[in-house]
């Protein structure tokens, strides 16, 4: 029997682009790239306009708290430092680099040269902070806090592999084409954690992934393979957790308490990259679907890459294009430019038709109180409960049917056969609870995928000062 | 950079999730509609062509009633969402086919209008509209309720005089006033209630026909098990541990005919489920379905007569507060009564 947790739902596959192999971008003409592509305090720029600086170069510095360096994609010239609005309130510095086409490779990637088998915990810390690395699942947690804060304290290391959200390829095309890269970073992780078996949960509609890893030449007490019932939100830490060990993260506990972590595997290759050939997060894979895209498939992009470059890679007809969503479309963001860059947490880019988005429009009628809502909800809410009590504007009622333990994932919205908005109303009423006072390093770990919160968290910042 | 922006259009935005399942309100009524259709088929087989006449009159009059009150308080009109459509055929399985045809269109009225739309419509109506108007037209006019004895084919149009109609004959009474000399219910009876080859109302005869329906409405998720199987189980033990006077216990067939005989099933599947009446959490369903059992089984042994209408009627009125004391411990929450028992441990 799969393993599984309660609730969720399982919309449309829409794998798509499953057999279509991962191809290389041709080198975008020039790159954008965020200060800011992980939850955390924002990078300071540390290149002036006119440098010349080389791929893999840092161009962002960590100046304080939580975050992650910010490296070049290309080589090539920097001719704008400048803010660039990034969601409805916030703005972000980005370092504009024209691409001189040389792919000059920055003097400071080097690959790990000791022994890997001597490896201490500090070191691997060290480089994969240095490698900017943030989890590349859509949370975009720095991944060095993440280790730093689960040493000693786990008993279990899971791989993430569930990629739940329709569309999205990315993670199984890697494990199809790449599972070395995702192994050797799981060595990686159970060096750091002096841990001897990971276990690698992969859902049972990727069962030729399953194979790849299998294939590989490990011993198979280091890496056990679960598969999972496909539906979603299995990616979900929480969901996911429970349904290979049947425990609950207690509400506002993180996984670690609970004795695990769980780490993308695409997070897991950037780490062997980053020790294998020194390279830091500079590129990432990225699923491009929808009916507007001709020829739909997952591409190797390097960051900060302007998505309409993709998507013309991809033969789009950009005519037709009436909403991207950057990521899946259960909690992917809507962007409302094409010239928004790829980050880190870009796992997909679907860009839709008018004509597709009418097929998912749906008239608004009264609750007819059929409990779907609460049967699809992975945390065991009253998402019903929850959208009359915010619609009256009652909060409190909303914060003790424990609106702040949502995990945002949409699933209520998703079944709703009165079409509500029920999962937005929720995560406005989560977004009102929220404490004031938001310490970038007290927010929890990689719980809901592509946030609303803004990546570069100026408020937290302005409040603080104020104190 | 903001230049060029302006220059490109702006896309939509919108928070997530971005697709949407394609139920809705009209496909989930349709789906009851379509596991109900059998058993209109099977009640004009048995019964003749006036069970369609009766039950297209309580259709139509129900959808009327509602679209005329959308359009005289000018609200939306929500007729095209099907569930008038649901109420009228509910209420015509629940009437017998010699009824007079101004019954039907009184019963629709009281169905639609105060139980439904007065309330605030659908979604906020607190009991069941086609039990409700069932039981407006069982109080005002219990003879032309009741159910014939005998098996009458009636056309279309035909109008039916009850005379001098001797009650005790239904299947249901069978079983709930033993015959005399002691012989229990034959297998034959048992086999006609589960077909549907017996006297009652237009939509409740045949057993068989209204599980098919629970198994479709099952495999389309538009109902889940909880309050059907809690209900039936109910009954059925029941009548198996505690028989009524004069049935020993433990008779399979005593308690099988309790199940197949009288409104119990159609209750259990389809007027029981209603969402709009209904709890919405799991464990409320239960406790729903075991009181709709229980109360049942009261009428019936005390009254001699058929409770479910009356037990879901009943039951209808407590979903508040079922709901309110059966909220799901949310996923990583403490246990309630854990809290209490830490909390009073340093005392």
């Amino acid at each position: 029997m799969a393993f599984t947790f309660k609730g969720g739902i399982h919309p449309d596959e829409q794998k798509n682009t499953r057999r279509t192999p991962i191809v290389p971008i041709t080198p975008p003409g020039s790159v954008c790239i965020p200060m800011s592509q992980h939850i955390g305090i924002c990078c300071e720029p540390c290149v002036k306009i006119g440098d010349l600086v080389d791929k893999g170069q840092i161009i962002g510095k960590v100046t304080e708290g939580l975050g992650c360096p910010v490296h070049a994609s290309i080589s090539g010239k920097v001719t704008k430092i400048e803010d660039m609005i990034w969601s409805k309130e916030h703005s972000v510095t980005a370092v504009t680099i024209e691409n001189d086409f040389e792919c000059r490779v920055s003097p400071s990637v080097k690959p790990y040269c000791g022994d890997i088998r001597t490896l201490g915990t500090e070191e691997i810390i060290d480089r994969v902070r240095n490698a900017g690395i943030a989890g590349l699942g859509g949370a975009t947690f720095p991944t060095y806090a993440k280790i730093a804060n689960a040493v000693g304290r786990i008993k279990g290391l899971i791989i993430n592999c569930a990629e739940c959200e329709p569309y999205i390829t990315a993670n199984h095309r890697l494990l199809l084409e790449h599972p070395e890269k995702v192994v050797g970073g799981i060595k990686i992780l159970l060096k750091a954690f002096s841990l001897r078996t990971a276990v690698m949960a992969i859902e049972n509609n990727k069962k030729d992934a399953v194979k790849a890893v299998a294939a590989l030449p490990f011993d198979p007490e280091m890496i056990r393979i679960c598969v999972l019932k496909t539906k979603y939100p299995q990616g979900d830490e929480r969901q996911l957790i429970y349904a290979l060990t049947g425990k609950e993260i207690p509400t506002g506990k993180l996984p670690v308490d609970v004795g695990y972590v769980v780490f993308n595997a695409e997070t897991c290759a950037a780490i062997y990259t980053a020790f294998a050939t020194g390279m830091p997060l500079t590129e990432r894979i990225v699923t491009v679907d929808g009916d507007c895209v001709g020829s739909p498939g997952s591409v190797l992009v390097p960051l900060g890459t302007p998505i309409s470059e993709l998507l013309e890679y991809c033969q789009t007809d950009s005519s037709k294009i009436a909403k991207i969503i950057v990521g899946g479309p259960m909690m992917g963001k809507a962007v409302w430019s094409k010239d928004t860059p790829i980050t880190k947490g870009s796992s997909a880019v679907l860009a839709f038709s008018e004509k597709a988005l009418k097929s998912q429009m749906k008239k608004q009628t009264a609750c007819i109180r059929c409990g779907k809502c609460l049967a699809a909800c992975p945390m065991h809410l009253m998402p019903k409960e929850i959208y009359r009590a915010y619609i009256k504007g009652d909060l409190s009622k909303c914060k003790t049917l424990l609106a702040q333990s949502c995990v945002e994932c949409g699933s209520c919205t998703y079944v709703c056969p009165a079409g509500l908005d029920l999962s937005q109303a929720i995560v406005s009423a989560k977004t009102k609870l929220r404490p004031k006072r938001v310490v970038s390093e007290a927010k929890p770990l990689a719980v809901d995928e592509n946030s609303e919160k803004p990546l570069c968290d100026h408020t937290s910042k302005t409040q603080q000062e104020e104190k | 950079m903001n230049e060029e922006r302006k220059e490109n259009t702006l896309l939509q935005v919108s928070s997530a999730p971005h697709i949407r399942s394609h139920d809705s309100t009209q496909t989930v009524m349709l789906d009851v509609i379509i596991a109900l259709l059998p058993l209109l088929l099977w009640g004009c087989y048995i019964f003749g062509m006036r069970a369609l006449t009766v039950t297209l009159i309580t259709v139509f009059s129900s959808v009327i009633f509602e679209l005329l009150f959308n359009l005289i308080t000018k609200k939306t009109i929500t007729v095209l969402d099907l569930s008038a459509v649901v109420t009228g055929l509910l209420l015509s399985y629940n009437l017998p086919h010699t009824i007079p045809f101004w019954m039907p269109v009184l019963g629709a009225f009281f169905a639609i209008v105060p139980v439904k739309m007065l309330l605030g419509g659908l979604g906020k109506n607190l009991v069941n509209p086609a039990l409700a108007g069932r039981a407006c037209l069982l109080l005002s006019f219990s003879s032309a309720m009741t159910v014939p004895p005998v098996l009458t084919r009636l056309d279309l149009f035909e109008s039916y005089l009850p005379g001098d109609a001797l009650s005790g004959s239904t299947p249901l009474y069978t079983v709930l006033s033993p015959a005399e000399d002691g012989s229990s219910i034959s297998t034959e009876l048992l086999f006609d209630m589960f077909i549907g080859n017996e006297s009652g109302t237009i939509g409740e005869v045949s057993a068989l026909l209204i599980l098919l329906g629970f198994l479709y409405l099952l495999l389309r998720k538009v109902v889940s098990w909880h309050i059907p199987l809690s209900y039936l189980g109910t009954v059925a033990f029941i009548t198996l541990l505690f028989p009524a006077e004069g049935v020993e216990r433990f008779d399979v067939v005593y308690m099988l005919a309790h199940l197949f005989s009288g409104g119990l099933l159609l209750a259990a599947v389809f007027m029981a489920t209603d969402y709009v009446t209904s709890p919405i959490t799991p464990k409320g369903r239960i406790i729903f379905g075991i009181g709709c059992g229980l109360l049942t089984v009261i009428v019936r042994y005390c009254a001699g007569n058929e409770g479910a209408s009356y037990a879901v009627l009943t039951m209808n009125l407590l979903v508040y507060f079922i709901d309110k004391i059966t909220v799901p411990r949310p996923f990583g929450a403490a246990l309630p009564k854990l809290k209490i028992k830490k909390e009073s441990k340093p005392q």
